[in-house]
């Protein structure tokens, strides 16, 4: 005989349940196919008597055999009804994990894809940027200069701020470094050509990276994310034209707008210590700062921002509107943006520096 | 007569200088279902957030069983919030975690269940809203069927003596709002479950509610039984349940 035949406990709660797992347990032999329980006697249960039920069954089937529930009435047997599909059939698998050459063909295939999304979105709003507004195609002028009221105007303060700061550093640090040389005094050479050729242009665009890019991956993630992209669509409206275009050209030009304000609070920041530290005259400081500083440098350092503001944009662009699965997704395509954005800063960086100081001399 | 779990007394309610509430008074029994109804913007969620312990109200009273919410401070609110499970009209499920992780999150964060049963719990729950498949999908991966189902088992997650349900046949076909509406019966007659649930849809409100509330501009303007709802000659409700339209809708959402 095969069979084996438990009774069911008159309430199977928590206590009841783990008993009845214990002695399934225990009176279980090899070779039984059926365990049968009568539930004549029960006459409620509640939710972990019905999670030891189903774990009772999961051990049972685990030995090939199963669970069958016998003169069950009135809520038990509706319970029961409810649980039929889980009781009779193999839990759900957790995912299975994908093997090494797997995951690196998905890799493969996904940069590919997002390579191929980026360019074409890109194509897309150079058209709309440069190209469309002369064949009379609509620009949407006012949101353009909301567009440079919140990513250019509202940044000046924290973008003068960061710079000063820098240009304070700069000068405390490198000001030590000369200090037994007696060459204090070009630490103002130092600050005016590294802020114009380098630091103004890039401390400027990691602020406004973390600032204007973050924000608008999450605007167009949370849009994508309530279907308002979509929305933009079924109206026929070209998503280039009308959301990214406003946000390429206003900081294209807010960009290089800040990083001369940026050049000028880094110079000051160095200023102030040269002044107030090293005890120069303001004239002398001045006079040298004016004298190391040249326009070559300047227009260098001002042209990478073009390329800076294309970046910061299209990247936060791009990533906002390929964002999956909700809050997270807009929470995890915002961070991917600002990571993109500064590493592409440091890779324009790096081509203008080989361009301008080893191929142009 | 069966002592109310929940009491609503004199409930006054403000956003800014606007009164939302105003003088709200009613008692919800133990196993039954309670629907609140009435048009947009009635107070009908804003009521759902004080009796949760959401909002604080300007004045009057809310008992959930003998005991005034808006005294209660932040730990006793916590303890009784775990009585109660709320389920949202957009589900609420976590996208980051998976159905089955939804589920467990509430029984490891407040339920005292043995860590070994918790697995077998979130099937049982998955089950009893026949997701007994779906431990394993991502909340994004369900229909909206599915999701408001999900939600409901999270909602029963911790056994609650009531359950909040905002919206529950909402951007559902009929069909799976009939199902959603045979599942809340089924729930409460096997889990003694009290539900209170928001909602507009008629055919729901006849198959399900014990007893209905109707809220207008922030006044009550019934309480009672389906029967007594029919035989009431309130026009405002008359015209909710014969589904005419509102002349003035624009004017008197301004007044």
């Amino acid at each position: 005989m095969s069979d084996l035949h438990l009774k069911g406990p008159e309430e199977l709660n928590q206590d009841t349940g783990a008993h009845l797992h214990k002695e399934v347990k225990r009176v279980w032999r090899k070779g039984a196919e059926r365990l049968v329980l009568d539930l004549a006697a029960t006459r409620c249960m509640d939710s972990p008597g019905g999670a030891w039920l189903l774990k009772i069954s999961d051990f049972l089937r685990k030995h090939h055999a199963r669970l069958e529930c016998q003169g069950d009435r009135g809520d038990v047997s509706d319970f029961l009804r409810l649980l039929a599909p889980a009781l009779t059939s193999s839990p759900p698998l957790p995912r299975k994990r994908t093997g090494i050459f797997e995951n690196l063909g998905g890799v493969l295939i996904a940069a590919a894809t997002e390579l191929r999304q980026f360019m074409e979105l890109s194509v897309d709003a150079i058209y709309w940027t440069l190209i469309a507004p002369f064949e009379g195609k609509g620009f949407r002028f006012n949101a353009f200069v909301d567009e440079v009221h919140e990513m250019g105007v509202r940044a000046i303060k924290i973008v003068c701020l960061m710079n000063f700061l820098m240009g304070l550093i700069i000068a405390m640090l490198s000001a030590k470094q000369v200090e037994s040389f007696g060459l204090q005094i070009y630490v103002a050479n130092l600050i005016v050509i590294g802020f114009a050729r380098e630091l103004a242009s890039v401390v400027t665009a990691i602020v406004v990276s973390a600032r204007t890019g973050a924000a608008i991956a999450a605007e167009l993630a949370t849009m994508t994310v309530q279907e308002e992209i979509d929305a933009l669509r079924g109206m026929g409206l070209n998503v280039s034209q009308y959301l990214i275009t406003p946000k390429l050209l206003a900081l294209i030009v807010s960009l290089p707008c800040l990083a001369v304000l940026g050049l000028i609070s880094g110079v000051l920041g160095g200023g102030v210590w040269g002044v107030l530290v090293l005890g120069f005259r303001p004239s002398v400081w001045y006079t040298q700062t004016m004298e190391a500083a040249y326009m070559d440098d300047l227009t260098q350092g001002m042209l990478k921002t073009l390329f800076f503001a294309v970046a910061i944009v299209m990247i936060g662009c791009h990533n906002g509107l390929r964002v999956t699965g909700g809050s997270r997704g807009v929470g995890l395509m915002t961070t991917r943006a600002v990571v993109m954005d500064i590493f592409s800063l440091i890779c324009i960086d790096i081509v203008f520096a080989v361009v301008f100081y080893y191929i142009l001399g | 007569m069966e002592k109310a779990l929940i009491e609503v007394r004199n409930l006054i309610t403000h956003y800014g200088d606007f009164r939302v509430l105003d003088g709200v008074s009613f008692d919800v029994r133990p196993g039954e279902i309670f629907m609140i109804i009435g048009g947009s913007g009635c107070g009908k969620s804003t009521l759902l957030k004080h009796m949760c312990g959401l909002l604080k109200p300007t004045s009057g009273e809310i008992r959930f069983n003998g005991r005034n919410i808006a005294d209660l401070d932040e730990e006793a609110l916590s303890v009784m919030q775990h009585a109660i499970g709320i389920a949202f009209q957009s589900s609420g499920l976590f996208n980051s975690m998976t159905v089955g992780e939804n589920i467990a999150m509430p029984m490891r964060e407040f339920g005292e269940v043995d860590p070994e049963l918790i697995d077998h719990l979130v099937r049982f729950k998955l089950s009893l809203v026949g997701l007994s498949n779906a431990q394993y999908q991502m909340p994004g991966e369900l229909s909206g069927g599915m999701r408001k189902r999900a939600g409901l088992a999270r909602a029963l997650a911790l056994d609650p003596e009531l359950v909040y349900f905002d919206e529950p046949s909402a951007g559902l076909d009929p069909i799976m709002a009939a199902g959603l509406d045979e599942l809340i019966l089924k729930m409460k007659g096997l889990l003694k479950t009290t539900f209170i649930i928001v909602t507009h849809e008629l055919e729901s409100i006849r198959l399900v509610a014990d007893r209905i509330l109707m809220l207008d501009m922030g006044r009550v303007v019934f309480c009672g039984t389906l029967d007594e709802a029919a035989a009431c000659e309130i026009p405002r409700l008359r015209q909710f349940f014969d589904r005419q339209p509102d002349e003035f809708i624009s004017q008197r959402n301004l007044d």
